[in-house]
């Protein structure tokens, strides 16, 4: 379908001679709904978010305190912790996720037969949500009858049976292991489409140069499906900046602060500890806004350095 | 021959690693926590098909999926409205400031909804929104704009410009030319825009658990959850719990499986 392919330069200038005058009633009238939802439910709760963040913001009353929670928030352990872990977590889901995709994708590309089924039967975690997923998760890594033991048992590595999302030290990566079961089979999907959008001349002439199955693969196709590998690394990375949903019904942050993410903080300190200020978690809603908008930035910026030094 | 079976072997093992833990669910949603609690593994020896209607009466989970039902059905409905005619008005009419309006939309696609959702939660409680399903619906409406906006537009653009000339000598208003030219040609791209909506909203939790504590007024994720939190060691009846939520996902997904995947990957692949 059209949507797939990329909505290209020449399609759009195909489509092109859009009207000379301009009917500005017409154009105000159809911006009018999408732009009243936008100022009131996206733009001024951001500002009301940044203003928040100057202030201690009880139920009934505020009070100006300027720099000062931003001055707390530069000494708060445990958001510094979050931030690590979720900074752990963007770096490492996009290379685990993208690189077995790839594989898998290469895989189905080769001609496998019921290459259909396999493409819908990959997709299916990702159209689970979080909720769901998470508690599937919770029994398998349950340490008497949960299927990552059983197997651990079953093949005789007894010894590596463990609390998967209850010891400190493994709850992390056990985490980062869920998104990746997730979100694999998606990124799967995407370079497959990539794949099959090359223009088979391309192909051909590779075929002709008799170049072997595994040297077109690599020379070939991967350094044209490029964008789409770099799109899915950014993709991933916002993802897990996000992460909240997943860490709530699994291990809500802990143990000991292992798997706390900054939303999972961000929250408790919103709406369940019984501080009543929504100042202070402003705070970090607007520092973390800031660090995931450099990260993206930074990504991007990183990625058409390397697309120059190419050519 | 050997690379092939290799290859089916890899492919095999990994089918089986993606969709084990949902067979898995789904075996234990027929069967009673005593008989799992004897082997966790089993094959229903007996299928308890009343277990679904246990869950769906006695535990609320009919509340539940009405709430979900009626939330996501009319934010959708909403978004499907509001966000064609900013798509339609962003491909067609080259007027100043058209791409800095339509960057300053797509570009919340990247927002953390953290930096929202703390105001959010004060304008709803301001204006008697907070804990209420409309309040709910109205900010999925605003969350999921910015790639309703994105995936309608780029198939808008793609319209040929000779057909609205046409339209316009035969005498369309501007509106009419939305309603009765560009709907039905883009109807594809809609209908994309529709099933990845529903699918997104009927498993968001953030927003839902921020701004809904009312047991009435739950949706299908919130329910769950506490289900989870009240029967922690009925292992049998949460699992039936789950099938409840994912079929509906799951029957969508055997209708439309192109059409979704479509939707899910439009942004990725550039």
């Amino acid at each position: 379908m059209a949507s797939l392919v990329r909505p290209g330069a020449d399609a759009r200038a195909l489509a092109a001679p859009r009207v000379d005058r301009q009917p500005w009633g017409a154009i105000v009238l159809f911006l009018l709904p999408a732009f009243t939802v936008y100022t009131a439910l996206t733009a001024y709760p951001v500002l009301r978010t940044l203003w928040n963040s100057a202030h201690t913001v009880l139920p009934h009353s505020a009070q100006f305190t300027g720099l000062a929670n931003y001055a707390a928030l530069a000494h708060d352990d445990i958001f510094w912790r979050s931030v690590r872990n979720t900074f752990v977590w963007s770096c490492v889901s996009p290379v685990t996720e993208v690189s077995i995709g790839l594989l898998l994708a290469l895989a189905l590309y080769a001609r496998i037969p019921g290459r259909r089924f396999f493409r819908i039967a990959w997709f299916t975690p990702v159209l689970m949500s979080y909720v769901i997923v998470g508690i599937i998760w919770v029994w398998i890594y349950n340490y008497d009858w949960g299927a990552a033991n059983a197997i651990l048992r079953a093949i005789g590595l007894g010894r590596y049976v463990q609390a998967w999302i209850g010891d400190p030290k493994i709850a992390l990566p056990s985490l980062i292991f869920v998104t990746t079961w997730m979100w694999t089979g998606f990124n799967m999907v995407v370079l497959l489409a990539a794949m099959h959008s090359l223009p088979s001349e391309v192909l051909e002439a590779a075929e002709l140069d008799n170049c072997g199955w595994m040297a077109k693969l690599w020379h070939v196709v991967i350094p044209l499906i490029r964008p789409t590998i770099l799109n899915l690394i950014v993709l991933s990375f916002i993802g897990k900046m996000k992460i909240f949903d997943l860490v709530w019904i699994t291990t809500k942050g802990g143990p000991l602060w292992s798997t706390e993410t900054v939303s999972t903080y961000l929250y408790k300190r919103a709406f369940e500890w019984s501080t009543f200020d929504l100042g202070y978690p402003s705070t970090i809603a607007v520092v973390w806004f800031v660090i995931v908008l450099a990260g993206v930035f930074a990504l991007t910026w990183l990625f058409r350095q390397r697309e120059r030094l190419e050519f | 021959m050997l690379t092939r079976a290799v290859l089916f072997i890899v492919v095999g093992l990994y089918t089986a690693f993606a969709a084990g833990p949902f067979l898995w669910v789904a075996s234990m949603s027929m069967r009673t926590t005593s008989e799992i609690s004897l082997d966790h593994y089993a094959w229903p020896a007996k299928w308890h098909w009343e277990k679904f209607a246990q869950a769906w009466f006695n535990s609320n989970y009919n509340v539940y999926f009405e709430n979900s039902l009626l939330v996501v059905v009319s934010a959708v409905a909403v978004l499907t409205v509001v966000g064609s005619m900013a798509a339609h008005c962003f491909a067609r009419y080259r007027f100043p400031a058209n791409r800095v309006l339509y960057f300053v939309i797509f570009s919340t696609i990247i927002f953390p909804p953290q930096i929202t959702i703390i105001a959010l939660f004060q304008i709803l409680v301001q204006y008697g929104l907070y804990d209420s399903l409309l309040g709910l619906a109205l900010v999925y409406v605003a969350v999921q704009l910015p790639l309703t906006v994105y995936v309608l537009e780029s198939f808008f653009a793609r319209i040929p410009g000779d057909l609205f000339d046409a339209a316009r000598i035969d005498g369309y208003s501007e509106w009419q030319i939305f309603w009765k030219v560009s709907l039905p040609i883009a109807l594809p791209a809609i209908a994309t825009a529709v099933i990845l909506n529903t699918i997104l909203l009927w498993n968001e939790f953030l927003y839902a658990v921020v701004l809904i504590t009312d047991e009435s007024k739950r949706t299908l994720p919130l329910g769950i959850q506490r289900f989870m939190g009240d029967q922690l060691e009925d292992v049998g009846m949460i699992a039936t719990g789950l099938m409840i939520a994912i079929v509906p996902v799951v029957l969508i997904y055997v209708f439309f499986s192109e059409k979704l995947i479509q939707g899910m990957t439009a942004g990725a692949v550039k």
